[in-house]
């Protein structure tokens, strides 16, 4: 029967259930505890939140059980919070102690359980956000604001239930981030640098030293009046302070703006002689110029001391302008002769004008020609220059360049044939080995060939020198002439050379043109002592040709007159080495 | 000669004598007293060998020191929580809520409660809550460097709030000296006994029982903090304390 009934009552549940299923109705859902919060660690309130309610009008109490202790007690309140909430007043709180809470959910179908949640009120504080929120603006010239503010109601932060510590954060009205501070367990704080005319906006929170923060208070606002900052007008006074100084260096640029421009763009150096100064070239101070690039105390003068007596320096003022290309230069040039004058000699290797004329390579085929001559004989042929030129004044103090130097084509012939005159120039040697000085003398031979005969002149010069027991009778030097053999005549009483040239008269001329061309070369060897010379093609020359290829008859031309001369040389044997080893044919051909 | 060496050897060994006998005598009497090396008394005592601190000023130290160690031991548990603890643990911070140690007497639970209590209950409150953690503090040390990878901060944070909490002893029994005129016992004197904790358990176990004991002791520590500090209130203010 009983089961019958429970049966019965069982099909009718299911049966209802089934009903009720259908349209939609169930236990209600299960309960969630979502916080419990302390505002002042006396009391506390939670929350749940209800799951679904199954359609059926749903009732939701809370349990909890204290720690140590399995008694459960339900929420006393449950109104005070609102709703969904279950408020436990300072007799039900206690502090330390663990609550253990559910939440449980019931309806005419069924009740639900939510997880139990334990709690300590201890660890749940979250005050009120802080009250009185003042902000004050302080000292007008440079102002701060100074933010005052008071724990909430219901913390008793006084007798130190709780201990509160602060935050505070401001911003202006127009931006978007905030700018936080924290002001531990001060209530009061100051805000400085300050936007002039700007409103500010400020807002306060708290939090215990265990628990959550607070809400942020109420916004306070504020309004900055204009004001110069201090910082501002220490930013104007530099401004100007600077731009001034920039003006000021501006200018002194402008000033120097030249060695400015030598400082950042340095001139590219040009090629320089050390010493040489073109600037002093242009003035036209050609002598100082020049001064500067001889090099005193070269070249050694010690060695040569003993050999070098006293040299016979010639030189040509027209020589020196197409040498030099300049017609200014002929000053400057004599006169820096002058300054060599006073050497021991070796002024002619010293001079400017030796760089040029006196060492280059004469030909070989000459000899020099002794110009040894007596004052009054000299002076005459001194005269026959161009121009007036200061020469003939230089003219005495000169000394008689080289004989053989022009054998030399070295840089310095002078010097390098010094030693080797006595060697070479035996010939002057011979006839002058009375003397203990020797003789020395160039040949202007190159100079000869290198101008047109019509133009030439020489400066001839010679000095206080005499050759010691020799002296020249005449100065049958032709001034047009370069060189000519001379042939010693006699020697008179005075012991003085009596020279002559080998062509004396006016046919002179040509046999100064031939004696130029007075070697000949050796066509071939004919017999023992005869070989045979080729014929000189030189219109000058026809006389010549006669007199040298006696033994072929191949040169129909003939001449009358010279051979004469050349008859009168005496008839030797043997063959007379001229100084320059040529053999003279001459000589020979007299034979 | 003789003689005068005679007489200073007499003489130096009669002083040593006394000053050995002096100096059990003291020790004998510093039994009975705190065994705080220097002895400082009240502006009216009479043996002034160090700078005596005023009352004041030494609640504000230990007050000082109370929530220090409360913030070390709050910063220890999470260490331990982020690193040993699983997450479903974690709002279940005592299990069944009887984990901690209970204790011999009876804490106050509530606000009025604390209020209602004199200061020399709260005193004594608190020397005792410091003198039940300092055997527990030395045991977490021992068994927190058995933990593998246990960060070097949590091991230092242990070590320091034990330290600490002997000092706060020693703080806190002066403070009774000079406020109740009462000698008390320090745990200089104790002697300590690990044997209930010796037993080596499994790691689980061992990662709950001593999360459980950090957790106890932060919650003790807040506890002492707040005891000082209400006490510190009635010494400022007695009536306003009063009013909430």
């Amino acid at each position: 029967m009983m089961s019958r009934d429970s049966g019965a009552s069982l099909i009718l549940s299911l049966l209802i259930s089934a009903v009720l299923d259908s349209d939609g109705l169930s236990p209600p859902g299960k309960p969630r505890l979502t916080s419990c919060r302390s505002p002042e660690k006396e009391t506390f309130t939670c929350w749940w939140e209800p799951g679904s309610d199954g359609g059926l009008p749903t009732n939701y109490s809370l349990f909890y059980r204290k720690e140590n202790s399995d008694t459960v007690y339900e929420c006393p309140d449950y109104h005070t919070a609102g709703r969904n909430s279950c408020f436990f007043s300072k007799n039900d709180t206690s502090i330390w102690v663990n609550y253990n809470i559910t939440v449980v959910a019931t309806n005419a179908l069924g009740s639900n359980f939510s997880d139990p949640v334990d709690v300590d009120v201890v660890y749940i504080v979250q005050p009120h956000t802080p009250e009185n929120l003042t902000v004050v603006l302080e000292d007008e010239d440079n102002p701060f604001l100074v933010v005052r503010w008071e724990p909430p109601r219901m913390a008793d932060t006084r007798s130190g239930w709780i201990t509160l510590i602060y935050q505070l954060r401001v911003k202006l009205e127009k931006e978007e981030e905030w700018e936080e501070h924290f002001a531990g367990q001060q209530k009061q704080f100051n805000i400085f640098s300050l936007h002039s005319g700007e409103v500010y906006m400020v807002q306060v929170r708290c939090k215990p030293d265990h628990g959550f923060w607070s809400e942020w208070s109420a916004t306070t606002y504020v309004k900055v009046p204009d004001y110069i900052s201090r910082e501002r007008s220490i930013w104007i006074l530099i401004a100007v302070f600077s731009t001034f100084i920039f003006f000021v260096f501006i200018w002194t640029m402008h000033i120097n703006r030249n060695s400015v421009k030598h400082f950042l763009l340095p001139p590219v150096p040009g090629p320089k002689i050390k010493g040489f100064d073109t600037q002093l070239l242009k003035s036209g101070k050609s002598e100082a110029v020049f001064s500067a690039l001889v090099i005193q105390g070269y070249p050694p003068t010690s060695y040569y001391d003993d050999l070098l007596v006293e040299y016979l320096e010639v030189y040509d003022n027209k020589e020196q302008v197409l040498m030099l290309d300049r017609k200014d230069l002929q000053e400057s040039l004599f006169k820096s002769k002058s300054s060599s004058d006073t050497d021991s000699g070796r002024g002619s290797c010293d001079s400017h004008t030796l760089l040029m004329e006196k060492c280059v390579e004469p030909k070989e085929d000459q000899t020099m020609m002794p110009q040894v001559k007596d004052s009054e004989a000299s002076r005459d042929l001194v005269m026959k220059n161009d121009s007036n030129t200061p020469e003939s004044t230089n003219v005495k103090t000169k000394t008689w360049p080289t004989i053989c130097s022009s054998y030399h084509y070295d840089q310095n012939p002078c010097y390098h044939s010094i030693p080797e005159m006595p060697r070479q120039c035996h010939i002057s040697s011979n006839h002058f080995a009375s003397t203990h000085q020797q003789d020395y003398w160039e040949s202007p031979a190159d100079i000869y060939h290198k101008k047109p005969p019509s133009g030439y002149r020489y400066a001839q010069a010679y000095s206080e020198f005499n050759i010691k027991g020799i002296a020249l009778k005449e100065a049958t030097f032709p001034a047009s002439k370069s060189l000519e053999y001379v042939e010693v005549q006699h020697v008179n009483q005075e012991n003085t050379l009596i020279l002559k040239p080998i062509g004396q008269e006016g046919p002179d001329l040509f046999h100064a043109a031939c004696t130029g061309h007075d070697y000949s070369r050796v066509n071939r060897v004919v017999s023992d002592n005869v070989f045979l010379l080729q014929r000189d093609t030189s219109g000058q020359c026809h006389s010549d040709c006669q007199e040298r290829e006696a033994p072929v008859r191949s040169c129909t031309q003939q001449q009358p007159g010279k051979p004469a001369d050349h008859l009168q040389v005496p008839r030797v044997q043997e063959t007379h080495l001229a100084p320059n080893g040529y053999v003279d044919t001459a000589t020979m051909l007299s034979y | 000669m003789n003689g005068n060496q005679c007489i200073y050897f007499c003489v130096c060994v009669c002083v040593s004598a006394i000053q050995g006998c002096g100096c059990t005598l003291l020790l004998w009497l510093s039994l009975g007293s705190l065994g705080y090396p220097l002895d400082c008394k009240d502006d009216q005592g009479s043996i002034t060998r160090c700078t005596s601190i005023s009352q004041d000023k030494l609640l504000d130290r230990v007050i000082q020191h109370a929530e220090l160690i409360y913030r070390v031991s709050e910063e220890s548990c999470t260490l331990f929580e982020d690193m040993f603890v699983p997450f479903a643990l974690h709002s279940q911070r005592n299990r069944g809520g009887n984990m901690c140690m209970t204790k011999s007497f009876a804490i106050p639970g509530s606000k009025s409660e604390l209020q209602q209590i004199s200061d020399k209950w709260l005193l004594h409150s608190v020397l005792m809550l410091i003198q039940s953690w300092i055997e527990p503090m030395i045991y977490l040390q021992t068994t927190l460097e058995r933990y593998d990878d246990a960060p070097d901060a949590l091991l230092n944070k242990t070590k320091w709030v034990s330290d600490k909490l002997l000092s706060l002893e020693q703080g806190v029994a002066v403070l009774i000296r000079k406020m109740l005129d009462e000698g008390v016992f320090t745990s200089a004197e104790f002697t300590a006994s690990l044997e209930r904790y010796d037993v080596q358990l499994d790691m689980p176990d061992s990662v709950l029982r001593d999360y459980t004991l950090l957790t106890c002791f932060k919650k003790d520590a807040h506890k002492m903090e707040t005891f000082l500090k209400l006490l510190k209130c009635r010494q400022t203010d007695k009536f306003g304390c009063f009013l909430f």
